[in-house]
């Protein structure tokens, strides 16, 4: 009866459901990628979201994740510093730490030797931290560069109170009075080969992005653009839309 | 005069501002005011073996040097030691004389949160402390809250400055 009551028209019933197909049918993407992101970020610890990085080179692209241009990097004897960021490489292994200011590298009595802002790395050929020396530790403030001093293989430290040497130990420091013509080695910085160049990026963009904010950014639709969370709104409204028409057609169903 | 009356405005509002994290002595002056200006030459003790094993147990992770500085004068030690709060390193100097934390010193502090463990309303409370013969701090130690991870650092090293006495001082006998 209701069905004929206007005019021979569609019923009203139907319409809605026509309009419920078509609002479920454009919602249906947006409502796989709520549901998707949604059931990992509600077990971000257990899963370790917050952990794992982004490897995807077309995702850390999108998102403007570049490795320095040109980093700091420097040769002691056969091994490779190099500083990304605040990374601080010995070939390719990351040394534990944050580093800033790569001032050289030298390899001194089987240890490397490494300036790092205001501090001295001492590392293992593996890579092993031995000790990180600053000034408590004597090492002078300022440190412009170091170097190895050819007559006595001392280790130099040209810093913005003089030129200082220490012991093998590196527990006592001297200053100098370098006469001219005093022959040293300073480490000076060298470009970084390129297939380490590359393997180095690789790493230092893999990881930067965690996990958890690409499956935020596309939980609220920022992934893709500044109109994406204005479809992932428009999608939510849909979804409201269809909780009202198919209540709406199931009543007139019934009655 | 728009922004220095910003700037007065921010700091009648958070007057932590004033107080957040930094620098607040440089090691080598904590090292000067301890030892009156003398500062004793400087020793190391490597981790490994056994005591790279127990500090690693003390910290839940390895120290991440392989031999720790320290200056010694008499039965005093001192030790200017490392440990991440949430992602800086707290930067903090112990003294120990006799096996018992005379001194907690927090120098330099790189966290945004929980700077508030420099204050000796915090750090009284290490006075006198000791180990355990499970390694542990023979005291409990009241947390700040919204300072947990500082102060579990603080702990921490706490246990591992004097374990690292006991060490130094067992090389003696």
């Amino acid at each position: 009866m209701s069905d004929r009551s206007n005019g021979g028209k569609r019923p009203r019933w139907r319409s809605i459901r026509v309009w419920h197909r078509y609002l479920g049918g454009s919602a249906a993407l947006c409502v796989l990628i709520l549901a998707i992101t949604g059931i990992p970020l509600n077990h971000t610890e257990p899963l370790e979201l917050d952990s794992r990085y982004i490897q995807s080179n077309w995702i850390l692209d999108r998102y403007g994740i570049q490795a320095p241009q040109a980093p700091p990097s420097y040769r002691a004897g056969d091994h490779r510093v190099t500083l990304m960021g605040d990374n601080l490489y010995l070939g390719r292994r990351k040394i534990e730490g944050i580093y800033r200011q790569l001032g050289g590298a030298v390899l001194f009595r089987e240890l490397l030797v490494i300036a790092v802002g205001d501090n001295l790395l001492l590392l293992t050929p593996q890579g092993e931290v031995i000790e990180r020396l600053g000034g408590a530790g004597g090492v002078p403030g300022g440190i412009k560069r170091i170097g190895i001093e050819s007559a006595e293989g001392r280790l130099v430290v040209d810093s913005s109170a003089g030129r200082y040497h220490s012991d093998a130990n590196f527990l006592h420091w001297r200053r100098r009075a370098d006469k001219a013509g005093s022959a040293i080695e300073w480490a000076v910085p060298t470009p970084l080969e390129a297939t380490l160049k590359v393997a180095l990026d690789n790493q230092f963009r893999g990881a930067i992005l965690p996990v958890e904010r690409v499956l935020l950014d596309l939980h609220s639709g920022r992934f893709f653009g500044s109109a994406g969370p204005w479809i992932m709104d428009a999608a939510a409204v849909a979804l409201l839309m269809l909780a009202i028409s198919g209540s709406w057609t199931w009543f007139k169903r019934r009655g | 005069m728009l922004s220095i009356s910003r700037t007065v405005l921010l700091l009648l509002l958070f007057p932590g501002l004033l107080l957040a994290g930094g620098v607040y002595q440089e090691p080598e002056d904590f090292l000067a005011e301890v030892f009156n200006g003398e500062v004793p030459e400087a020793q190391v003790i490597w981790l490994t073996g056994p005591r790279k094993e127990v500090v690693k147990e003390l910290l839940g992770h390895h120290y991440p040097s392989l031999r720790v500085r320290y200056w010694r004068q008499g039965q005093r030690t001192t030790w200017i030691l490392e440990e991440i709060g949430k992602t800086e390193p707290i930067t903090t100097g112990f003294v120990i004389k006799e096996g018992r934390i005379e001194t907690v010193k927090v120098l330099v502090f790189r966290e945004s949160r929980g700077w508030e463990i420099r204050h000796a309303f915090f750090t009284d409370q290490f006075h006198q402390a000791s180990l355990n013969e499970r390694h542990q701090l023979d005291r409990t130690i009241d947390g700040i809250s919204g300072a947990t991870l500082s102060v579990r650092a603080l702990k921490k090293l706490a246990a591992m400055a004097l374990y690292l006495d006991q060490q130094v001082r067992q090389q003696d006998v």
